[in-house]
């Protein structure tokens, strides 16, 4: 048994590869940094476990996604390495290879997109390339599993042979690693545990890795090797008349690149990505980029709240409230049960849970959606149209990845920041993705706009995510201009080539996402829709209180004066927006329970008793913008390390959430809406 | 004479017209991390670079190099110093 190490360059397909040798279902996409975070898989065959790291150029680490992969190699990795290269993008991908093969331990290389590159032209000549690196090389399709056996067996034969390849840095810096890997090797033996290989190690310190030196052993003599590090740029430069050393290592890395590259690849044939140039000639034009984007922005909501969704919601509601309630309460009368079993089940669990199960099919329409996005290569595109914008109010247009992915759901999102190049940029998004209006808040949105905005539903809701929008990013301005106040952001984006979707790879990522809706909706709103059940029905007077004296209307009922000048200053309101911390599905689920509707037809017709279509927009506007919910609030804490951000990130949506209800309301008020 | 034909190939990446191409000449007016990361994406000092299209309003500059197509602001484009060819 072995654990693998899976390393490459960002987009590249690792993912891929590991779906395919794992039989997991992880998200894959079509721009750089997918995958943030290492993920473990065990292989086919259980020959081992496989480690999936996030994507890197080099070893010098930039974002804390490609730290994640550089903090790996010197703390964890004790296996193999599966090296995945881009055959289309040879040069580049070689580099970090380069690193990799000198690390120490048994390397396999896995050729990919050779498809890709075949139909731009270019041949890698695999063979060739197992020649001049010295350790096997498998070509492979990874989308499509090609190869995947041949990998299989190839890392089971791997054996535990280092890589034998070896570059000459000349006399200067080859003495100064020999030097510093002694003073490595003698701290690895005084007892403690580096994973790795003394002259790998002093070469990364040569060319001043950060991430390497601070996971030195303890017994290290840090001193003894700066001072050698230092005494080597003199000797370089009376070698080469250059002093710098890890300008000195990057230019022999490449110079063995470019000899192996032109031994290994033909470019006779190769020609332009035709395809994507005429495609981004359009969706990047100058002119129609920006109104084609918003175009596609708005398709998405018509097919997920209009066309598509909402006819398949009525569907399923129709399912839920009538045949699955009745055969509930038929078998719970036939087996016995009690009163308050059956109202606990029928009224908690069956409303509060199903009415949030009802929104499924919109939920998996807008996760399919933005799949195609991420898949099809789009998304780097988008960054490109939006940095103008995002540049103006201090952020990188890289931002707008996070955003988009906010609105299927805020965590995946804020971890999706990771992959930008600035802390300022990286801490700015996360605190504000949370404004972007994430699929759970869409439930309370299609049940708002069914009862007070029917003509115009996708309209008014897509009025809202822009309004989540358009407030992140004066925010945005706001911030970058007070509290982190420091160097303007820089952007750099890669623009993959485009391919379309596979039909199954993206049934199976919006799947992945939406057993996330599903595990949600079986765990936290099951157990909030019993406790508010529960409180709804009992009270100081004791169990089966009528629900104005329960408890739940005495909690609700004690923040509804804050609420009155917003407009819902109802103790449902109240109750519903406490509970709604834990998941903003649970404000249905409240409401569901409260107003004891038993389908969407009733509880839209109790709604529109209760609120008034400037009250109830005032509502869904403060639902947008109020807190975090509880699982985002935790991602926040993990990813800035701080409480006081996190506080902060709580602190600022409440209170912008009660001013813009506020002006909302009263300014409707004032203008003679009701 | 020498000296003005210098003057004329030397410039910015920024000042390519789409469909040009050209050669990088040098890379340290860049923010280094701007600077490492095209680096890594192999944009380097005598890389060949063929300028795409520019980004609307301002918006960024499209640049191709060995087949890879990549976006960086034109602020930092107007850094980027290049030899026409």
């Amino acid at each position: 048994m072995s654990d693998y190490a899976l390393l490459g360059n960002p987009n590249t397909g690792k993912t891929s590869l590991f779906n395919m040798l794992t039989r997991s279902y992880e998200t894959v996409g079509n721009w750089s940094g997918v995958t943030v975070e290492k993920r473990i898989g065990t292989l086919r065959g259980k020959a081992g476990r496989i480690v999936d790291l996030p994507g890197l150029y080099s070893l010098l680490p930039l974002t804390e996604d490609e730290g994640v992969a550089a903090r790996f190699l010197m703390e964890e990795a004790d296996g193999p390495i599966l090296n995945i290269v881009d055959a289309s993008q040879l040069e580049r991908n070689l580099y970090l290879t380069m690193q990799l093969l000198e690390y120490g331990k048994p390397v396999m290389i896995g050729l990919n997109m050779v498809d890709v590159a075949r139909a731009r032209g270019i041949d890698v000549d695999a063979q060739a390339l197992r020649r001049e690196l010295g350790v096997p090389v498998v070509p492979i399709v990874a989308r499509k599993g090609t190869g995947c056996s041949e990998v299989l067996r190839g890392l089971g034969e791997l054996g535990r042979a280092p890589a034998s390849f070896r570059l000459d840095y000349g006399p200067a810096l080859e003495a100064a690693a020999a030097d510093i890997a002694g003073m490595v090797g003698a701290a690895a033996a005084a007892g403690a545990t580096s994973k790795a290989d003394p002259r790998w190690t002093a070469l990364q310190l040569l060319e001043g890795n950060p991430a390497v030196r601070s996971a030195l052993p303890q017994t290290a003599d840090l001193a003894a090797i700066d001072e050698r590090i230092r005494r080597a740029a003199p000797e370089l430069e009376r070698e080469t008349g250059g002093a710098d050393s890890a300008a000195h290592i990057r230019q022999v890395r490449r110079q063995r690149i470019a000899e192996i590259c032109g031994a290994v690849v033909d470019r006779s044939a190769q020609h332009d990505h035709t395809a994507t140039e005429r495609i981004d000639s359009i969706v990047t034009h100058r002119l129609l980029g920006i109104p084609l984007f918003l175009a596609l922005m708005y398709l998405i909501f018509k097919l997920t709240f209009d066309w598509l969704g909402s006819v398949l919601s009525d569907v399923l509601d129709g399912f839920i409230s009538g045949p699955l309630s009745q055969w509930i309460s038929y078998a719970l009368t036939s087996l016995g049960a009690a009163p308050f079993t059956q109202a606990l089940v029928v009224d908690g669990i069956v409303g509060g849970v199903g009415g949030v199960l009802v929104f499924l099919p919109q939920i998996f329409i807008l996760f399919l959606l933005i799949s195609f996005i991420e898949d099809s290569g789009y998304m780097s595109r988008i960054t490109l149209l939006m940095d103008r914008t995002m540049e103006a109010v201090g952020l990188s247009g890289k931002a707008f990845i996070p955003f988009i992915i906010g609105f299927g759901c805020n965590v995946p999102a804020i971890m999706a920041a990771r992959t930008m190049e600035q802390r300022k940029d990286r801490l700015l998004t996360t605190l504000l993705v949370p404004l972007m209006s994430c699929s759970a808040r869409l439930p309370v949105y299609a049940l708002f706009a069914g009862v007070f905005f029917v003509s115009n539903r996708a309209s008014v809701v897509m009025g809202l995510y822009v309004l989540g929008m358009v407030l992140a990013l004066a925010l945005a301005k706001l911030f970058s201009r007070t509290l982190l106040k420091s160097e303007p952001s820089v952007f750099v984006v890669e623009l993959p080539p485009y391919r379309m979707p596979q039909l199954l790879s993206l049934l199976r990522m919006t799947w992945e996402k939406v057993k996330g809706f599903l595990r949600k909706a079986g765990t936290i709103i099951l157990a909030g829709s019993v406790v508010i059940w529960f409180l709804s029905n009992t009270g100081p007077g004791g169990f089966g209180v009528d629900m104005n004296d329960s408890f739940l209307a005495y909690i609700g009922g004690a923040l509804s004066t804050l609420l009155i000048p917003l407009g819902f200053g109802t103790w449902q309101a109240g109750a519903a927006l406490i509970t709604g911390f834990m998941a903003k599905e649970i404000v249905v689920s409240t409401m569901n329970i409260i107003y004891q509707a038993p389908d969407m037809a009733g509880l839209e017709h109790q709604v529109a008793l209760a609120f008034t279509p400037l009250q109830a927009f005032s509502f869904v506007v403060f639902i947008l913008l109020y807190i975090p919910c509880l699982a985002t609030v935790g991602v926040i804490r993990k990813e800035t390390s701080s409480w006081r951000w996190t506080f902060f990130s709580m602190g600022y949506s409440l209170a912008l959430a009660y001013l813009v209800s506020l002006l909302l309301y009263q300014g409707g008020h004032l203008l003679g809406f009701v | 004479m020498r000296k003005s034909t210098e003057f004329q190939t030397a410039a910015v990446l920024a000042d390519i017209r789409p469909g040009g191409a050209a050669v990088v000449t040098a890379l340290h007016r860049i923010d280094p991390l701007l600077r490492r990361r095209l680096n890594d994406l192999g944009v380097a000092e005598g890389s060949r670079l063929t300028v795409r299209r520019f980004g609307p309003f301002g918006g960024p500059l499209t640049f191709e190099c060995a087949g890879q197509l990549v976006g960086i602001r034109r602020f930092e484009a107007s850094r980027l110093e290049v030899a026409r060819t």
